[in-house]
């Protein structure tokens, strides 16, 4: 196992700059999330680390090893792939064998090693199927497997859950959360599946635009979202953003008035999530309910606070009582309430 | 819609259909197979080609050709016929593959350039070159050998090779290579072990048209070839067209032989066929 | 891999079989070293092949020395290949053909003057005629051998008198059904006689055009009410012309020696001289042709060849050949030995009137145009005045004199400047970092193509480039050729003068072969697509097997499958016309008309295209997911509707290409025009492809011009291409 270590990585495919100076250090035996909308340069990241890609700048330190300029098979990296990339031809023995064969392992090492990974992952009754014979959970298995099968220096996982249904996605996220405290590897995760990002991390780098917008354990940049982006990237429902302006120790916006200490003169931009508003009379803020999404143990009104659309958890026997067209007050704890500068969409506390 | 079946009629109608289309295919094969079978030198005719007291006279004149010194040439036209269509299919596959891989894959300077070369050779009769080309071969002593007929069917063949594979290329997804790299292989690895397995059926459809090239072909061989243990089969059917007379059970006979083989190939390959054909795509 | 390494090793021992059973076949004939080896070529077949042999045999008995390699050619590659072979070293010691190209022969060079071992026999064994057959440019030049000429052949159940006259002939009483005479009226070489009975020759003596005046006319007049009034069959052939003959279904025949080997042992048959034209007087009197050793230019063994050549020629060479080939000797000595042999005798009678075809290039160029005229009348398309008359326009048209040579300087100077124009380029573009960086990056892509590249370029595109250029000279055969600048597409794009949309226009074959491609591609593409369509339902029983044998057509050979399409459209024996007739229509004259002609070779090109169509559209078929159907038949639609808003768009992609390569190939379809038709009638069905090759091969070796069709083609498509590729770019 062994650390990575990016240095100002800059990559430019065409007229589009992808990456714009990324540095990012994973530590020996970490899980590494990097998220991202589409487009943010994530999966390009992940491929100039595998060395699929060369940086126009910058370098890539895998250990104390600079690979910036290997190639991909001398950087003792393994990638699972999102098509998982089966060979097509090759049975899943020798899929799971293809990596160690080209390292010139002996074979009865090799057999044992791929015993072995059956039998972690579950495959021994699938060795001798090909990939077209398999279902999409098993051949993700074996994208899995083969990576495993390698023991690189290096995980890579390249959104390997998206083309799995919900319920088997949630299977598999655990299975992988288990292996990495069982293999002690350092891996290094894509996905733009903020649920993914969250539970896989140890920590978490949510990209933009090729930029690290921010870097952190899960919880934290969840609690303490450095942007607007970031906040609105992290939760689901997303949070609630409301223009407003600061006075002091308040900010106020149409139906909604909060009392924020050392809150900023100004414009500033109030971020508040579904899940940390409390229904209560009096609350100050006003939502105006258009729909009522009831989901069980909790629901969700979507709504109007003034002029600006609004989501707002309520307890689930609420659902009922929650009319369209009625008019709810809200409350919200001060510690759950962000503030962002209007014009950066930094945060501002 | 595709579930449910459609009423009887229908399907009566589209086997009446389909038979019309197999006897419109097989009407002048069965003349030429009744031809073959004819007892006499002259072929009687009528508008159902079933040759009445068919015999396989002509099949046995036809095979049991030998020349003046007695030796069997028709073993010897046939060996040459295969070995050259087969050297041609895997001389055309070795040279036009790994261009292929290229212009699927890679972005270099000429390329738009030598694609449109490369289509533009389809378009320029052949006629005008076989003199050029005879000049050629005898500049580098390769006139009357199976090597030199080779080299010339197999680069003529290269161009449709090349769209074809190419087609069959880009439609294997990148990640198989990109997955091999990262377990160890390199790019040229990658495309050896990955990816020209996986595009399988479309290098057998590539061979097979190559194959047929060569096989089919006569105008150079009966100008190239000067000795007769050297004649391909096709120039040996020429034979039987004389300047006064032509034997025409003889031709039908040997036309026969000839086409036996490319029949029991396309028969093997026809899944692939179907398959190969459209993901190859024969893109300009 | 171990097993990719035995693949590769399995792959280098083919290789290796290869290369070594060549080096085994070449060091064949060297290992004998004591005798020499003497390559005879020839184009004999059957009896006259054996007899060769024999011959062969008989000589090395004789001459231990030497021994003799009997090479045997297909006649239709015979004359290019000699053209191409001898002038490189690549020739036989010898080679049999007849005598009417000596000329062209002689003067290209591929001869060696011959000295006979024993001259006094020679000119005391030989007629003076067949000498002269054999004397070019004032010198000898081979050995004749054997004549080729006509005789009628009768039927003597059918006609157990003496015919004398084609009087006697017309007035046969005969069975329903029988014809009185086979012969093939439509060829003038087989007519020559019958025109020269009526005092018309087909060269006159200026080498011009000769079928002209009240003789030619009276003639071919005859032979076209011949026709109507069947005493001769139509559309005839010399196949025909033997199968009537042995199935006793024509009194008589005209034909060569070579037809009584094939006939049936059961038939009743004797041979005589040719009949009589009563209103003459003159006798019919065929050309004839002496077939001859001629001795190559570059032989390695002139000595050898020459004594084989004399053996062949007399003696026990001639008796063989005449025993054993049928053949009319030329060696007067050998004649007493064949006394008892009626056959023989009768065709030396008849080799005796003959006039030997004379040998000036203009003879074999004659033979296209006067075929036609003849043709033109005796299918009812042309009033024999107007269709001689074209004859003669065809037959100067070909003639004609080539253009004057240009000085190569304006050649050289515009190729230079050319060369010197595109290095500046290369150099200013190799200047430029840009283009340097991109050179760079592309450095690991030409390790793939590099191969490829030298490849084609050095044996597909160099020979086609130099094949090009060769449209800036003219001449008859490679040995003459000089430069003459644009010449040839001048000539070419003002139709040589004529009437830019008269007969063999290029411009109106041009409009021939788009129709023709149009027409093709479409019918592939409608028949294809529909086929495709049916073997594409779910439920269809026998799909495997409907598909292997509707493929079928695409496995054959096209030459194989064109030559039997022609046979089925013939007039009176082909199968479309027994087809026809069993529903009760008339038979169709399928080659004398325009349409007629036209949509046989349609008919066939489609059948041999089709399967390809279908091919592609059953993949592109099996690449469109069900549910769009599925979704637009909940919208509503019908079948027709799911096809015309959903099939057919979502084939498109996968058949644009298809249709265009299919486009170009159907362009340059010279297999089935050359075959099928052959251009009938009139020349009118031919495309620009089969135009060339006439040009190239058949009007004198024209090659300059020829190769400026084949430019003027490649430039039409590339341009067409480019266009249509831009128009859907534009759509797209």
């Amino acid at each position: 196992m062994a650390s990575l270590t990016l240095r100002s990585v800059r990559k430019q495919l065409g007229p589009n700059e992808i990456l714009r100076g990324i540095d990012l250090e994973v530590e020996d035996g970490e899980l590494v999330v990097l998220v991202g909308p589409s487009g943010c340069g994530k999966s390009t990241l992940l491929r100039t680390i595998a060395g699929l890609e060369i940086p126009d700048s910058g370098a890539v330190h895998i250990g104390e090893r600079d690979v910036t300029r290997l190639a991909p098979r001398e950087r003792d990296v393994a990638m699972v792939f999102q098509s998982y990339a089966l060979y097509p031809h090759l049975t899943v023995r020798d899929n799971l064998a293809f990596g160690l064969k080209l390292r010139g392992e002996k074979p009865d090492v090799i057999a044992a090693r791929v015993d072995e990974v059956a039998r972690m992952l579950g495959l021994e009754a699938l060795l001798d199927r090909y990939p077209r014979q398999m279902s999409g959970g098993q051949r993700q298995r074996v994208a899995m497997g083969r990576a495993i099968a390698r023991r690189p220096k290096l995980f890579l996982f390249d959104e390997p859950l998206s083309n799995l249904d919900a319920a088997l996605r949630a299977e598999v996220r655990v299975e992988i959360k288990k292996l990495h405290r069982e293999l002690g590897a350092t891996m290094v995760y894509v996905t733009h599946d903020q649920v993914e990002a969250m539970t896989l991390a140890d920590r978490l780098v949510v990209l933009r635009t090729g930029e690290v917008e921010q870097v952190g354990p899960p919880l934290e940049v969840y609690g303490q979202p450095a942007s607007r982006f970031v906040a609105s990237f992290m939760g689901s429902p997303a949070m609630n953003f409301v223009p407003a302006r600061g006075e002091a120790d308040a900010v106020k916006a149409e139906g909604l008035t909060l009392p924020v200490r050392g809150a900023p003169e100004g414009e500033v931009l109030v971020g508040i999530r579904p899940h940390d508003v409390l229904e209560r009379d009096g609350g100050p803020i006003a939502m105006d309910v258009e729909v009522v999404e009831a989901m069980g143990f909790e629901a969700y009104a979507h709504g109007k606070v003034g002029a600006v659309p609004f989501v707002a958890r309520l307890e689930g026997d609420r659902a009922g009582a929650v009319k369209v067209g009625d008019r709810i007050a809200l409350d919200v704890a001060p510690g759950a309430v962000h503030l962002f500068d209007a014009e950066t969409q930094r945060a501002l506390r | 819609m595709t579930e449910r079946r459609d009423p009887m009629w229908i399907e009566v109608l589209v086997h009446v259909a389909l038979l019309l289309a197999v006897a419109f295919a097989l009407y002048p094969v069965l003349w030429v197979v009744s031809a073959a079978l004819s007892p006499t030198d002259a072929p009687e005719v009528s508008a159902f080609p079933f040759p009445r007291d068919p015999s396989l006279r002509h099949f046995a004149a036809v095979v049991g050709t030998s020349d003046a010194e007695g030796r069997w040439l028709f073993g010897w036209q046939l060996f040459n016929s295969v070995v050259i269509a087969a050297a041609t299919a895997l001389t055309a596959i070795a040279i036009a593959t790994p261009a292929a891989y290229a212009m699927a894959r890679f972005d270099f300077v000429g390329k738009r350039g030598s694609t449109r070369a490369l289509l533009a050779t389809q378009m320029f009769p052949g006629v005008a070159a076989a003199i050029p080309l005879y000049l050629l071969l005898n500049f580098v002593h390769l006139l009357d050998t199976r090597s030199g007929l080779v080299l010339v069917y197999a680069t003529t063949a290269v161009p449709f090779a090349i769209f074809q594979l190419r087609g069959a290329f880009e439609g294997i997804p990148k990640d198989l290579e990109e997955a091999a790299m990262v377990d160890g292989a390199t790019r040229f690895g990658a495309f050896v072990r990955v990816v020209l397995p996986a595009a399988r059926p479309a290098l057998a459809i590539t061979a097979l048209f190559a194959f047929m090239t060569a096989w089919n072909e006569f105008i150079l061989a009966a100008t190239f070839l000067t000795s007769e243990e050297m004649y391909t089969l096709p120039v040996v059917l020429q034979r039987y067209i004389g300047e006064y007379d032509a034997q025409w059970p003889a031709f039908a006979a040997g036309a026969i032989l000839v086409s036996v083989p490319v029949m029991l190939l396309f028969y093997a390959l026809q899944r692939h066929l179907v398959g190969g054909l459209t993901s190859g795509g024969v893109k300009g | 891999m171990g097993k990719g390494r035995q693949r590769l090793a399995t792959i280098a021992l083919l290789a290796c079989a290869l290369v070594c059973s060549e080096s085994a076949a070449q060091a064949g004939p060297a290992v004998g070293q004591a005798p020499v080896d003497v390559v005879v070529w020839h184009a004999y077949r059957g009896q006259e092949e054996a007899a060769l042999r024999q011959v062969a045999r008989a000589f090395e008995a004789e001459n231990p020395d030497v021994r003799v390699r009997l090479v045997a050619q297909p006649f239709g590659a015979y004359a290019s290949k000699l053209e191409s072979a001898i002038p490189t070293g690549n020739g036989p010691d010898l080679f049999i053909d007849a005598h009417d190209r000596i000329e062209s022969f002689a003067s290209r060079g591929l001869l060696q003057p011959i000295t006979p071992p024993d001259a006094e026999a020679f000119a005391r064994r030989l007629d003076g005629r067949h000498q002269a057959a054999f004397t070019a440019l004032g010198a000898l030049h081979g050995y004749p051998l054997s004549v080729k000429t006509a005789a009628l052949y009768v039927n003597a159940s059918l006609a157990p008198d003496p015919i004398e006259s084609f009087e006697d002939l017309e007035a046969l009483a005969l069975p329903d059904g029988v014809f009185p005479l086979a012969m093939e009226a439509e060829s003038a070489y087989w007519t020559a006689g019958f025109f020269a009975a009526h005092g018309a020759s087909l060269l006159n003596d200026e080498h011009g055009w000769g079928l002209e005046g009240e003789g030619a006319l009276t003639a071919l007049r005859r032979l076209s009410r011949w026709v109507e009034s069947r005493v001769v069959p139509e559309e005839s052939s010399g196949d025909l012309v033997k199968r009537l003959f042995s199935e006793g279904q024509a009194a008589a025949a005209i034909s060569g020696p070579w037809l009584a080997p094939d006939l049936p042992e059961a038939l009743d048959w004797r041979v005589q001289p040719l009949p009589v034209v009563a209103s003459t007087g003159a006798r019919m009197r065929p050309y004839a042709t002496v077939e001859g050793a001629y001795l190559a230019a570059r032989s390695a063994q002139p000595a050898a060849a020459n004594r084989f050549a004399a053996f062949l020629t007399f003696g026990e060479g001639a008796l063989l050949r005449a025993r054993v080939a049928r053949q009319i000797v030329t060696d007067r000595e050998a004649w007493p030995a064949l006394e008892g042999d009626a056959f023989l005798q009768r065709f030396r009678e008849a080799a005796d009137d003959a006039a030997v075809m004379p040998t000036h290039p203009h003879m074999r160029m004659i033979f296209g145009p006067a075929d036609r005229a003849i043709r033109k009348v005796l299918r009812g398309t042309a009033t024999p005045e107007d269709a001689l008359e074209e004859g003669r326009h065809r037959f100067d048209d070909v003639t004609r004199p080539l253009p004057a040579p240009r000085s190569p300087a304006w050649g050289l100077a515009a190729l230079g400047l050319l060369t010197l124009l595109g290095a500046l380029a290369m150099v200013r573009r190799l200047r430029e970092p840009a283009f340097r960086g991109a050179l760079r990056k592309s450095m690991p892509a030409y390790r793939y193509v590099a191969h490829a590249a030298v490849a084609v370029g050095l044996l597909v595109i160099l020979p086609l480039v130099v094949g090009g250029l060769t449209s800036f000279f003219a001449g008859r055969g490679l040995e003459e050729m000089y430069f003459v600048g644009v010449a040839n597409y001048v000539d070419i794009l003002v139709a040589r003068g004529g009437d830019l949309l008269g007969h063999g226009s290029f411009w109106l074959v041009l409009a021939v072969t788009v129709l023709w491609t149009v027409l093709n591609v479409a019918l592939h593409l409608v028949i294809g697509v529909f086929l495709a369509l049916l073997l594409h339902r779910p439920y269809l029983r026998m799909k495997a097997l409907y598909r292997v044998l509707l493929i079928l057509p695409w496995a054959v050979p096209n030459y194989v499958t064109a030559l039997a399409w022609k046979g089925m459209f013939h007039r009176q024996f082909g199968a479309v016309n027994a087809l026809l007739t069993s529903l009760g229509a008339e038979p169709v004259s399928w080659f004398s008309h325009w349409t007629t002609a036209f949509s046989a070779n349609v008919a066939t090109n489609v059948w041999l295209g089709f399967p390809f169509m279908m091919v592609v559209t059953l993949g592109a078929l099996t690449s469109i997911p069900k549910d769009v159907y599925e979704a637009a038949a909940v919208d509503g639609a019908n079948a027709w509707q799911r096809f015309r808003l959903i099939t057919a768009p979502m084939l498109v992609p996968f058949l644009a290409p298809a249709v265009a390569m299919g486009s170009v190939w159907t362009f340059n379809m010279f297999n089935v025009v050359f075959l099928v038709s052959g251009g009938e009638p009139d020349g009118s069905t031919e495309i620009l492809v089969s135009e060339a090759y006439r040009w190239a091969f058949t009007r004198g070796n024209q090659y300059g011009y020829a190769a400026a069709y084949a430019v003027l083609i490649f430039l039409i498509l590339l341009v067409s291409t480019r266009v249509a590729s831009k128009a859907a770019e534009a759509d797209a």
